[in-house]
């Protein structure tokens, strides 16, 4: 049985998906080809469909409008920018071991501008940038991996031919963009730039350009968590539901812990102690070893990493967490479990504080309680009343 | 020699409440640690094995009891028949008399201010740190119940309080003040428990056997 809302939400879909299609510009390939092409059968190109509806937690009465939206996933121009990173969210997009339906998207993605992969340089690609901005306004879509630097007036960070800085060319781009999309840690809060001691002031797009923004948080990120949020949005016309830190709660709804294939061992109190114990070569529970799946929403644990062929936990190290705000900080050490940094650093966790504080405590009211014998019992001997007035 | 007289100072209510909560505390501390560090059960099949479950059940179970104590606990500081005491707990307000108290308790002075409420000025601030305390580990309990289990009236508390995991800056740092608190009720027990001996032995008057009778004794006329 469909709901009535699903029903509701399928025909704006198909509105929506009509209005696209004479909008925007004609796809630049032709996907179908393209999967031939490829060597991807349909029967495996119905299976991702399959996949991706279920992913977008929608019924399959959407498959058809998923192959839809994939078909015509070119014709969405995206400037993709990069500012303080690593850009391995780009190379994890890119690369893998063959491609899947979701490394061909990302292939035919109408990229109007991308640092890493285009071939024009110079003057040359700063007037693509200027042509998308100026062609599709409020059409194209910014999506931006990197953090912005903000320190020295944001001077940290300047590229390109003119010499602007993260900032300026930031609020240039994504004023005209239908929305923006950050891909990774550095973009959504700053990641490795931010992390203590933050020399450069670095912090995420949306604190710095102050919009906000659909974020794909991981370190890297899945792609499908990717490829997902841009088929809704060609679906629905809008981003989609987004919780406290602006992830796609379809994709980072849920506890990595709660969905780990490992939780059983968790439940059953067997875990790793140290690596490569009896315990490690049997597949327990890391959380001993630092795993941070019980504070991380993420949905590492079904869609798995390259292909879907393993993830972190699976391949014998703990989550270090790096879909959540502030990880690099909050959730280190990431092989013990708790984390360490307290005060003033070092090697100082609060049990050792709270222990040490508690012998303290119980030695301080232990020679409280001989100087107050000493003090009050010879009173009680001398005038025989007690003392005070106050009261417990 | 002046007569001894009992008087009442606590309700049954507030008897019930008192051991209740510690009863909970203590449990509370234990299966937490326990939790922040699990113990490997190495022998068995690991679906004969459930320990860290019942753990975390007895745990939660005694978190929400806690809860509910608390909130029993602040409605009869307003509501009490007997005596709301909410007025008491802000004892310390009155300076003069704090600093008195601090000079009885460093043993500087031999007698402690006068008697105005049910709690002495660094009690009052005590007990209020403790319900500070309490509603903190709560909130945060109930985000980390919430965190893991997506139905009924806990996914309704943490539909509430998801903002507040936010503002602490995620799960993680909910789970680190959690942690961190659970220290204060160590500290907090260690100093509340020695207090009570304290003056059980300096003033006379049966602090200790208070909580479990209701009644102080005083002397003087009543
Ligand atoms: C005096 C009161 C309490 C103490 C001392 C206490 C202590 C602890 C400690 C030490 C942990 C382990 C944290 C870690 O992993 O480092 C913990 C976890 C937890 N506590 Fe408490 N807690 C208290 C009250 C509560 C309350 C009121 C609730 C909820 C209603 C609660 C729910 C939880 C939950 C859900 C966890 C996480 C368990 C998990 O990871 O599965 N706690 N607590
Ligand atoms: S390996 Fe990590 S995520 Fe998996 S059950 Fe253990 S603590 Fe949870």
């Amino acid at each position: 049985m469909v709901g009535k809302h699903y029903r509701r939400l399928l025909e704006q879909c198909k509105i929506r998906m009509d209005r696209f299609e004479k909008e925007y510009p004609a796809p630049r390939e032709d996907f179908q080809a393209l999967l031939k092409e490829r060597g991807v059968s349909r029967r495996d190109f119905l299976k991702w469909t399959s996949f991706m509806t279920a992913a977008l937690m929608l019924p399959p009465i959407f498959k058809p409008m998923v192959t839809r939206a994939a078909e015509n996933f070119s014709r969405l121009p995206v400037v993709w920018l990069h500012f303080a990173e690593c850009t391995g969210c780009s190379e994890a997009f890119l690369r893998s071991s063959y491609p899947n339906v979701d490394d061909i998207l990302l292939e035919t993605i109408s990229l109007e501008y991308h640092e890493t992969i285009m071939a024009a340089a110079g003057d040359q690609a700063e007037k693509c940038l200027e042509d998308c901005i100026h062609h599709f306004p409020g059409k194209y879509v910014c999506v931006i991996e990197g953090a912005i630097p903000q320190g020295l007036n944001g001077q940290f960070m300047r590229l390109g031919p003119k010499g602007e800085t993260g900032v300026q060319i930031g609020k240039k781009v994504t004023s005209k963009a239908a929305a923006t999309i950050c891909i990774g840690s550095c973009a959504i809060w700053g990641g490795i730039p931010s992390a203590r001691p933050n020399p450069t002031d670095a912090v995420g797009v949306s604190k710095a350009l102050g919009i906000s923004t659909v974020n794909i948080a991981g370190c890297p990120p899945n792609t499908v968590n990717f490829t997902g949020t841009l088929l809704y949005f060609i679906m629905f016309g809008a981003m989609p539901p987004l919780d406290g830190q602006g992830r796609p709660i379809w994709a980072y709804g849920k506890r990595v812990h709660d969905f780990c294939e490992r939780r059983p061992h968790y439940d059953a109190g067997e875990f790793v102690e140290q690596w490569g114990d009896e315990g490690a070569r049997r597949g327990w529970c890391l959380y001993k070893v630092g795993c941070k799946g019980p504070y991380t929403f993420a949905n590492c644990p079904h869609l798995r990493f390259n292909d879907h062929i393993s993830w972190p936990v699976m391949a014998g190290h703990g989550c270090i967490g790096c879909t959540e705000s502030g990880f690099w900080d909050t959730m280190a050490p990431y092989e013990k479990p708790i984390h360490e940094a307290t005060f003033g650093g070092g090697e100082r966790t609060v049990d050792k504080i709270g222990t040490v504080l508690t012998v303290a405590t119980v030695a301080g009211v232990a020679a409280h309680g001989v100087l107050s014998a000493m003090r009050h019992g010879r009173t009680d001997k001398k005038d025989g009343t007690t003392t005070g007035a106050g009261k417990e | 020699m002046e007569a001894v007289v009992p008087k009442k100072h606590w309700t049954v209510a507030i008897r019930i409440n008192h051991w209740a909560m510690a009863f909970a505390i203590f449990v509370l501390i234990g299966t937490g640690f326990l939790i922040a560090y699990p113990v490997t059960v190495p022998g068995g099949e690991t679906w004969q094995k459930f320990s860290v479950g019942y753990i975390r059940f007895v745990h939660i179970l005694f978190g929400m009891f806690l809860a509910l104590l608390f909130l029993w606990r602040v409605y009869l500081a307003f509501f009490s028949t007997f005596r709301a005491d909410w007025k008491d707990l802000l004892a310390f307000t009155n300076i003069p008399n704090t600093v008195q108290q601090i000079k009885f308790y460093l043993l500087i002075d031999k007698k402690g201010p006068p008697h105005t409420g049910l709690y002495g000025p660094m009690q009052s601030l005590a007990y209020l740190g403790l319900f500070g305390m309490v509603f903190l580990i709560v909130v945060t309990g109930i985000i980390l119940m919430g965190a893991g289990y997506g139905a009924g009236f806990t996914a309704l508390l943490y539909g509430i309080l998801k903002p507040v995991e936010r503002l602490m800056g995620g799960l993680a740092m909910v789970r680190y003040i959690h942690h961190v608190l659970t220290w204060g009720f160590v500290l907090f027990i260690v100093v509340h428990v020695y207090m009570a001996f304290w003056y059980d032995a300096v003033l006379k008057q049966g602090t200790l056997s208070s909580m479990v009778s209701g009644y102080m004794f005083e002397k003087g006329d009543h």
